[in-house]
């Protein structure tokens, strides 16, 4: 589904990224773990296009197109998916207004008819359960005065209107408490299909407990230095990441 | 012209409607209700001279485009409450003078402008706190593109006696691309000490940030930026009452257009 070959990427001149390479299958959960400043948020920053970052190097598949061509909202109707770190707030735009307006262009990207209004209500109620979303805030301006938690389930939700292929989460779980990360989590679990895959990055092996991946990455001065299957997020909780890190350092 | 048909559908209720006024003058009498809609659409120049009597209310919704250069002075006596909405799409010049005469007087003021082209706004503003214990509240928001030049000249007086006044003044603004301008020059006098005045101004860009936000969702970049301006604009409208939608939808067809 993904298949990332050695993607450098630098902002401002410098680079970040120095070597990524990283598969992902259709039905895999990859998690991408490593220590602050390693690269985490810059890699789905650079896979969603953020114009901020600039590729020198590498390329980036996407179901058999060449992503890093892509415009950003193309790599969104193929069905790219962002959990954002920070999720941003819009003012005066109403999450049900943005979501009819997001669901219906990637709608129209695959040649299917916009929804009904009946029909759009029918699925913001089904997908707000999936994260036990209070759908007043449905009806409010996008993640504006949204707690933390609100924000990341509101990502969630989001993530459960659209349906994407695959799914790219940045430090979604960062400032959640312990029942915010488990309603978080299982919204992901339950949203996994055989046929998608997601990307978790994550600092902590605690949501690790949650959703169970299949590989773990550990990224470090831009590069993947080692993987491994789920123990390995045990270990760097026990261990922490000098173990590994040490023949990197400089 | 939509706001027009929705008002000949009956949209605007009970208020007095107005179209291209030239000079009047109302008297709300103390303890009475007066509700007004004033359409102008024709470069000329009109005045609007309202007393708002004690304990009376003052509902208030102003259009302006086609060069309109439109005064309107309201005095509020005790007790008074005056909400004015004023949209502004297209060359206008609208200039409000607010008086608050009497003590426990209440004044909310919401404002947009939009302009493109070579179009010009001047938008004024002038609030007098003239006694003590009143509230005003004023919050103006402008989007200029293309080549449109628009200024936003606000004032809130307080009066040396006028303690424990309580004013607001927010001027917000959008400019799109290097063509467009928009002054913004919030100002406060105040002669009397124990008061809570507050005002800002802004001026900025679309948010780069909101607007990947959007794409990566899917909007294209067109869709996301319309959608962030509408959005800064349309809570204005919140208290028009039943001409709401038909203001937010002249926001949004000028938007289209820029």
């Amino acid at each position: 589904m993904l298949s990332v070959k050695n993607l450098h990427a630098s902002v401002e001149g410098k680079e970040i990224l120095r070597g990524i390479d990283l598969e992902v299958r259709a039905g895999e959960v990859h998690a991408i773990m490593g220590p602050n400043g390693s690269g985490k948020s810059t890699l789905a920053s650079v896979l969603a296009g953020n114009p901020k970052y600039t590729v020198t190097e590498g390329s980036v598949e996407f179901l058999g197109r060449d992503l890093l061509g892509l415009p950003v909202e193309e790599r969104a109707c193929m069905g790219l998916f962002l959990g954002f770190q920070y999720p941003v707030e819009i003012p005066g735009v109403t999450m049900a207004n943005f979501m009819k307006m997001a669901v219906n262009e990637q709608r129209r990207y695959r040649g299917e008819e916009p929804l009904k209004a009946g029909e759009f209500l029918r699925l913001m109620r089904e997908k707000s359960a999936v994260v036990e979303l209070d759908s007043k805030l449905t009806n409010r301006a996008v993640n504006e005065g949204f707690s933390g938690g609100e924000k990341k389930k509101n990502e969630i939700f989001q993530m459960a209107m659209l349906d994407p292929k695959l799914a790219v989460l940045d430090e979604t779980d960062s400032g959640l408490d312990i029942d915010a990360l488990r309603i978080v989590a299982t919204g992901v679990t339950k949203l996994h299909t055989d046929d998608n895959a997601t990307v978790v990055i994550t600092h902590y092996q605690r949501l690790l407990d949650y959703i169970v991946p299949d590989v773990v990455h550990v990224l470090y001065k831009g590069r993947i230095i080692y993987s491994g299957d789920k123990t390995l997020a045990q270990k760097l909780e026990r261990e922490g990441y000098d173990w590994l890190i040490n023949d990197y350092r400089e | 012209m939509k706001l027009l048909e929705y008002i000949a559908h009956g949209a605007a209720g009970e208020a007095e409607i107005m179209v291209n006024p030239s000079h009047e003058v109302r008297r709300v009498e103390a303890g009475g209700r007066l509700s007004l809609v004033t359409v102008h659409t024709a470069a000329g120049v009109s005045s609007l001279e309202i007393t708002v009597g004690e304990g009376a209310a003052l509902h208030l919704v102003e259009f302006f485009c086609g060069g309109a250069v439109g005064a309107c002075r309201v005095r509020q006596a005790a007790s008074s409450l005056c909400d004015i909405t004023s949209v502004v799409t297209g060359s206008a010049e609208p200039g409000y003078s607010v008086g608050l005469d009497g003590a426990g007087a209440e004044n909310n003021l919401r404002g947009a402008f939009i302009a493109g082209g070579a179009e010009r706004v001047r938008f004024g503003l002038r609030v007098s706190h003239n006694v003590p214990k009143c509230t005003s509240n004023s919050l103006v928001k402008g989007v200029a593109g293309g080549n449109a030049v628009c200024e936003f000249n606000g004032l809130v007086y307080v009066a040396q006696d006028a303690q424990q006044t309580d004013a607001r003044q927010t001027s917000r603004n959008i400019v799109l691309g290097g063509g467009a301008r928009i002054e913004t020059k919030p100002q406060l006098e105040i002669y009397a000490d124990d008061v809570k005045c507050s005002h800002g101004a802004t001026v900025g860009q679309l948010d780069d940030d909101a607007i990947l936000y959007m794409r990566q969702r899917g909007l294209t970049e067109a869709q996301a930026r319309r959608l962030q301006i509408e959005g800064f604009v349309r809570d204005i409208v919140s208290q028009a009452g039943p001409l709401a939608e038909a203001l937010a939808e002249e926001l949004t067809a000028k938007l289209e257009k820029l």
